[in-house]
């Protein structure tokens, strides 16, 4: 096959550069991918399937940084956003739907007795640590090192425009090393308001880890005796590993609990759930912005979640991210390559074994670009319920050729 | 009529004000003696009128601030060497009281500092002085000194020079940036300017020490390409975007990135600090 070129990507970005800042902000900007091999601008996308503005068809696994759970363009969300909106969505108050998917949300999530919208993953991290520390009174928040729980000043990975102030009450320890979590709790205790996790560690650049066997019990206990709240930001994996949320998938109960992502199939809006005890505490929170409420979004996460429950989607993409897993590894080794492939089977990831500089996974993530399969050099990958087997093994195909590239290149 | 804590607030405003400006003092008085003087070892390869100034020259010097930074240069035989050393021996010394008046120097402001050492010697300074205005040329060029190709790629090679240098202060002195380089992932980063421009490549070990070496390296952690001297020259001199740059290919990163991210973040601040 012929190889994608990106010149129109490219000359959309130099266009951009004039107008936006970066071109394209944040963890979007062709820089966190491989410039020059990935696609920069999308123009349209079916199930599985997007095209770029050159026209080049990719079989996603990016999912749009999660949120496309059951296919671009499905249509029992699409219609349910677009009756909404017919009817009128930013509205001067919230509409009934409001009150539906917060009943929809407490009756399918576990230790959920109340929920609240935002529009993005910070929105609702943001308000979960300040509930904290309302209900506490307290002021310090600790996180693992390297997690990612938005772009706000408290949690953002990035440099710019910050204050000393800004993460002076944020403190970090080694994911699944709950010594270390006790060791901060004894040195600031009676400081700490809330330790907020992802149910299990997914860095970028990193390989996914799982919460280690005793872990999750060890930061409950912890958080029990040091009167913290136990924050559990679902943002990226939640839906795609239980609709009770991903803390139900790994058996543990937070206090407070966050989504965004998979909960409407690409449209705008993030939720936090919390146990009873927090809920005077959330409601002291100033919560608010222009969209919280409106109301299309609020419609497609509703019948999003009724969506998958139906078609069980869940363990469809349980399947197909193992058959991509499995696939992957057994095609590295074919060509002599040692590849860590990790992460629960909707959310994959995978790095090369011998290297840290990532160069082998940004030639192998920017060659099978070209040949139609997004896969993120340095983010882990995310499955829909648009792929099938036939789409799995299309990739696959595609990666077999490009493992071979690698190995030629790299020798091993 | 300000109430009592109104007038604490505002004081402590004040203080945090001037708090920042001794900071910033001392950063660049470091910067200035660690990253802009230490740049004469390159002039004197560059430029052949350095090389004839050190000749004559013959003169070892320290720059010194009063319970600061300071710095040794070994003058002589066409050569600079410069040394961090606190035992290494001088000729002259130089004292500045403070970090304010040492950066009011480098700024071209008439500042004297207070000869410590060396009495006889000081006439020589003028050969010195006359050195330093060399540097100065090269680091901040006229727009008629950049109309030529050559003194472009021998300014590039300083900037770039002075900017990785730079970045091992930021690491150490600046408040904000410590944190950052705290982060920072141990390994090698190389930076070049293609197709033939000059290259440069830090090491950085545990704790952010980082030293910056004129030249290649093998097997970096990380790679930054620059396409062109004047792509080069716009990136360090922050006219150019690197984001943007870096999407529409005429910088080139791979590698490790979060090392070039993270790098490219105490490199800015040189720049923050010397514009």
């Amino acid at each position: 096959m012929a190889l994608y070129t990106f010149e129109k990507n490219k000359e959309m970005f130099v266009r951009a550069t004039k107008v936006i800042p970066s071109g394209i902000s944040g963890n979007k900007n062709p820089a966190f991918a491989v410039p020059g091999s990935f696609p920069y601008f999308a123009e349209r996308g079916d199930g599985c399937r997007y095209w770029d503005v050159d026209g080049n068809e990719y079989i996603d696994f990016l999912c749009g940084y999660g949120p496309i759970v059951l296919g671009y363009g499905y249509r029992a969300i699409d219609e349910a956003a677009d009756r909404q909106r017919r009817l009128g969505s930013a509205f001067n108050h919230p509409t009934p739907r409001s009150v539906e998917l917060a009943e929809k949300l407490v009756s399918l999530v576990n230790g959920a007795d109340w929920a609240a919208f935002g529009r993005n993953g910070s929105d609702v991290t943001s308000y979960a640590i300040q509930t904290a520390r309302e209900h506490t009174q307290k002021r310090k928040i600790i996180m693992a090192r390297g997690a990612y729980h938005g772009s706000h000043a408290w949690c953002t990975p990035g440099h710019g425009g910050l204050i000393e102030e800004d993460q002076q009450q944020i403190l970090q320890f080694t994911w699944n090393r709950a010594d270390e979590l006790e060791a901060l709790l004894v040195k600031f205790e009676g400081d700490v308001a809330g330790v907020i996790l992802t149910p299990y560690h997914h860095p970028a650049f990193g390989d996914s880890e799982l919460p280690a066997k005793g872990f999750w019990p060890e930061v409950r206990r912890l958080c029990d005796k040091f009167g913290v709240v136990l924050i559990c930001d679902d943002v990226r994996a939640g839906f795609r590993l239980d609709l009770a949320g991903s803390s139900a998938y790994f058996g543990f109960e937070p206090d407070l609990t966050t989504f965004c992502k998979a909960i409407a199939n690409g449209y705008s809006i993030s939720a936090i759930v919390g146990r009873e005890a927090f809920k005077n505490a959330a409601s002291n929170v100033f919560f608010t912005g222009t969209y919280y409420t409106a109301a299309a979004e609020i419609a497609a996460a509703l019948a999003c979640l009724d969506e998958l429950e139906r078609v069980q989607a869940i363990p469809h993409m349980m399947r197909m991210g193992t058959l991509l897993q499995e696939g992957l590894a057994e095609r590295a080794r074919k060509h002599g390559l040692q590849v860590r492939v990790s992460g629960p089977p909707p959310l994959p990831s995978m790095t090369f074994a011998n290297e840290r500089d990532y160069r082998r996974m940004q030639l192998f993530s920017g060659e099978c670009a070209r040949r139609g399969v997004l896969l993120h050099p340095h983010h882990n990958w995310f499955i829909s319920y648009a792929h099938k087997e036939a789409d799995i093994e299309q990739a696959l195909a595609v990666t077999d050729e490009v493992f071979g590239l690698v190995k030629a290149q790299f020798g091993g | 009529m300000l109430s009592v804590a109104d007038q604490e607030e505002a004081l402590e405003s004040q203080r945090a004000v001037i708090r920042a400006r001794a900071e910033k003092a001392l950063v660049l008085a470091n910067l200035n003696l660690h990253a802009v003087l230490p740049r004469l070892e390159e002039l004197v390869k560059l430029d052949a009128h350095a090389r004839e100034l050190a000749d004559a020259l013959d003169l070892s010097v320290r720059f010194a601030v009063r319970g600061g930074p300071f710095v040794t240069l070994a003058i002589g035989h066409g050569t600079v060497k410069t040394s961090f050393d606190r035992s290494a021996r001088y000729d002259v010394g130089l004292l500045f009281s403070t970090c304010d008046k040492l950066n009011a120097m480098f700024a071209g402001a008439p500042v004297t500092p207070l000869p410590f050492k060396g009495f006889l010697k000081l006439g020589r300074m003028k050969l010195f002085t006359e050195l330093s205005n060399l540097l100065t040329r090269y680091l901040k060029p006229s727009d008629a000194d950049m109309q030529s190709p050559e003194f472009r790629v021998k300014h590039l090679e300083m900037l770039l020079m002075t900017g990785l240098a730079g970045t091992a202060d930021i690491a150490r002195f600046d408040r904000k940036l410590r944190k950052v380089a705290s982060h920072l992932p141990v390994g090698t980063m190389l930076v070049k300017v293609l197709p033939d421009g000059p290259s440069a490549h830090v090491v950085i070990r545990e704790g952010a020490d980082i030293a910056a070496t004129n030249g290649p390296v093998d097997a970096p952690t990380t790679t930054l390409e620059m396409h062109g001297v004047d792509v080069a020259i716009g990136l360090l001199s922050k006219k150019i975007d690197s984001f943007a740059a870096l999407g529409a290919g005429t910088v080139r990163a791979s590698g490790l990135l979060p090392l070039a991210d993270e790098y490219n973040a105490l490199l800015d601040r040189v720049g923050y600090y010397l514009s």
